[in-house]
């Protein structure tokens, strides 16, 4: 494994001092990651992450890379001499994008690697960095494995292993969580689209430019009373932080939005068989289902309503429930279930367009935790722009000052991002959405809704 | 009321006939092979997406694609009795543990490799339809799965009782050296009795794809009950592990109804803990049927 490292570090110098870099690929250069790969097989095969799988799939994989820079290091390095200098005079910026690329959370980390590239591009094809001389953005992605501690080590390895000016990651709050840690200790920017409120306590380097779990719970109460004059909630969860922090924010706020709740209950996550738990639904007499679950729990769940012949709106919230994905696994059942996001790829024009390209590029809409973070890669390059400085401690204060309320870095719900001193976007709010013909369509509040609302 | 407690023992009921499968895999392997199999839910794994991939590439209904997982696991049983259980039988029982841990560990990382950690999902016409009797649902897919479980146990038990190949492994399952004495091939009893033990645990992966996810994790989901229900019913016993596992599912969804959510599994353990105070060597204790 060390000398994979090393050939990646290698080539990541080699990359980087060619210079012009034109080609999606070769602006993503992915480090770390030894182990076992999740999500490398199959209908990805052709993202162009560089990746280290199993030591077995890896060795002569290896050696036919090797075989192969030996045999092109010539050509490249003429052409490199010849043609780079003139394409930018600057250097690179460096900024880190800290995702899960294997483990649990595979699928979401890579579309997230997919967007991150994608939104690098969009910069530098529009010229860069002006005040730094049209310097192009270069990303270097981590993988930070579904797994806590190694997300430590690995945010760590990218802030004392490269000159970075900000960083993004991790989709899951709780390895945001360890990341935004150690990124405070470095004094090195972190933007993240996670939810955790706990992401705006005690930080000066973190900034969430999206709403807060504790706004989502607000968004999926009022959104029941839209489906129902009398909305009775059941309210199921996983009993770990996730689902119980999600449902408390619920139950607080449920008397203050006149919704009742007649049940409220934890199950653990790994459902053998979810029929027991939609009986004890049934049972309840509730008429709207707040499922706060994972992804394989969330399609038993759908699936056991469907098959005891339950008629109940549900409101999914927010993660796996708004992802491609979902449908794929629920399909035509999926029409009309109501979730929340932080982010829509139809709130506005340019994030349609995003969407669009995105679209064309992998078969699939820009789900929320991707769209957010392509505003995020066009935060931090209005935030380098005014700072025209690579110094991370100089693009957090330029990030602290930035007000931006048209272009991409807007292109949320909200329309504009403005930080407050916790670094949380005051402009902020959660964006209701409908499966509505295998898409995700923004159907609240007012000025975000796309589509009418449909009632089941 | 009575409705709500009708519906959650037939829940119970339906989900204990899959638990049923896999379990009796297990006391199939331990009573015969005397190895306890760590690996088992990894074949319920491998059986989930072969089904998978027939239905997925081929169009072919979970149900049908049976006769091909069915087949292809008991092939796959009968190699690894042959080239690796084999070869670990007289060394005593912690290598035989490292081997099927670690084979478990080997078979999950390789699916992880291969397939990756998304759930992939098979839609058949009965996936969301229910049979109503009276104001009990019955989920087809379930109810499906649940007949062909306890047709394949009633199979295995006829096997057991009334071939000569049956009567040997029970024979083997009871005292090994005396059945070897007697003229009992102990190789080719123990490849049938993993590749049927397989079998039965790709089956209950097939039956369950119509309405269950498939992910490379997921037989930890059911070896967890299946090895309970092993417990519960005897080590051994087949019958007991059939009759273990259906009370389990039945106490496990009256748990969910009148517990909690959480607490299902709490119920399945109070009775395991109680059982093996009361009755050491299980509910069916000592015979093996």
């Amino acid at each position: 494994m060390q000398k994979w490292i090393v050939y990646n570090l290698v080539n990541n110098a080699y990359e980087s001092s060619t210079g012009p870099i034109d080609d999606p690929a070769s602006t993503a250069n992915v480090i770390g990651c030894a182990g076992v790969t999740a999500s490398n097989g199959g209908e990805n095969d052709d993202r162009e992450v560089k990746m280290a799988t199993t030591r077995m799939a890896t060795i002569p994989r290896r050696h036919a890379r090797r075989d192969f820079l030996k045999k092109s290091a010539s050509v490249a390095a003429v052409a490199a001499f010849g043609t780079a200098r003139k394409a930018f005079a600057a250097e690179p910026v460096n900024i880190g994008g800290l995702y899960p690329v294997t483990g649990s959370f595979a699928q979401i980390g890579q579309g997230c690697v997919n967007a991150a590239k994608l939104a690098v591009q969009m910069v530098n094809d529009a010229g860069g960095i002006k005040s730094l001389g049209g310097a192009p953005l270069n990303l270097i992605v981590s993988d930070v494995q579904s797994d806590t501690t190694v997300t430590r080590t690995e945010t760590d390895r990218l802030i004392s292993g490269y000159k970075l000016s900000a960083i993004h990651g991790c989709f899951a709050s709780a390895l945001t969580l360890i990341a935004s840690e150690v990124a405070e200790r470095a004094k090195m920017p972190l933007l993240t689209g996670s939810s955790s409120d706990q992401l705006n306590k005690d930080r000066h380097y973190t900034f969430t430019p999206f709403c807060r779990a504790s706004q989502f719970a607000l968004a999926q109460l009022q959104m029941s009373k839209l489906v129902s004059d009398a909305p009775k909630v059941a309210v199921i969860f996983e009993n770990t932080a996730f689902g119980t922090s999600t449902s408390n924010g619920l139950r607080e706020q449920a008397p203050g939005q006149g919704v009742e709740i007649v049940m409220f209950e934890p199950y653990s996550a790994g459902l053998t068989d979810a029929s027991p738990l939609i009986n004890k639904v049934k049972a309840s007499g509730a008429n709207m289902l707040f499922p706060v679950s994972y992804l394989n729990d969330l399609i038993l769940i759908i699936r056991a309503i469907k098959q005891n012949s339950l008629q109940i709106a549900i409101n999914g919230g927010s993660g796996g429930f708004v992802i491609p994905d979902f449908y794929k696994n629920v399909g035509a059942v999926a029409e009309g279930l109501l979730g929340v996001a932080h982010w829509n790829h139809d709130v506005n024009a340019d994030a349609q367009k995003v969407n669009a390209v995105y679209k064309q590029q992998h078969g699939e809409f820009l789900f929320e935790y991707a769209g957010g973070l392509v505003a995020q890669t066009f935060m931090i390059a209005d935030a380098l722009e005014r700072a025209a400085s690579v110094d991370p401690q100089k693009v957090r204060d330029a990030l602290s000052t930035l007000d931006v309320s048209s272009g991409y870095a807007a292109m949320g719900p909200g329309g504009r991002v403005k930080f407050g001193p916790d670094g949380k976007n005051i402009y902020a709010h959660p964006v209701g959405v409908q499966w509505q013909h295998a898409d995700l369509a923004a159907v609240f509040p007012k000025e975000d809704a796309r589509a009418p609302i449909v009632k089941a | 009321m009575l409705t709500t407690v009708a519906q959650a023992v037939v829940n119970g009921l339906l989900i204990g006939g899959i638990y049923a499968l896999v379990s009796i895999g297990v006391t199939l392997i331990f009573g015969v092979v005397k190895i306890v199999n760590f690996a088992q839910g990894e074949f319920v794994m491998i059986g989930m997406y072969i089904s998978y991939f027939l239905a997925s590439s081929f169009g072919i209904d979970p149900l049908v694609s049976l006769i091909v997982v069915m087949p292809a696991l008991f092939v796959i049983g009968v190699l690894l009795q042959h080239l690796l259980i084999r070869r670990v039988l007289a060394l005593g029982d912690m290598p035989q543990i490292f081997l099927t841990f670690a084979l478990s560990l080997l078979v999950v990382n390789v699916a992880l490799l291969l397939f990756t950690a998304n759930y992939r999902t098979v839609q058949a016409p009965y996936s969301e339809t229910a049979i109503h009797l009276g104001a009990i649902n019955l989920p087809v897919a379930k109810l499906i799965a649940f007949v062909v479980a306890m047709t394949l146990s009633a199979v295995l038990w006829v096997f057991l009782h009334a071939t000569d190949l049956g009567k040997a492994m029970r024979a083997a399952a009871q005292n090994r050296d005396v059945a070897m004495l007697m003229g009992i091939n102990p190789d080719r009893v123990f490849s049938v009795a993993v590749g049927v033990a397989l079998a039965l645990a790709g089956a209950a992966g097939a039956l369950l794809m119509p309405f269950y996810p498939a992910y490379p994790l997921v037989g930890q989901v059911f070896v967890l009950m299946a090895f309970v229900a092993v417990v519960l019913g005897t080590l051994g016993n087949v019958t007991g592990a059939l009759i273990a596992s259906l009370m389990m599912g039945v106490a496990e969804s009256l748990g969910i109804q009148f517990v909690g959510a959480d607490s299902g599994l709490i119920v399945v353990f109070v009775m395991l803990l109680l059982t093996l105070a009361l009755r050491p060597s299980g509910l069916f204790g000592g015979r093996s049927r």
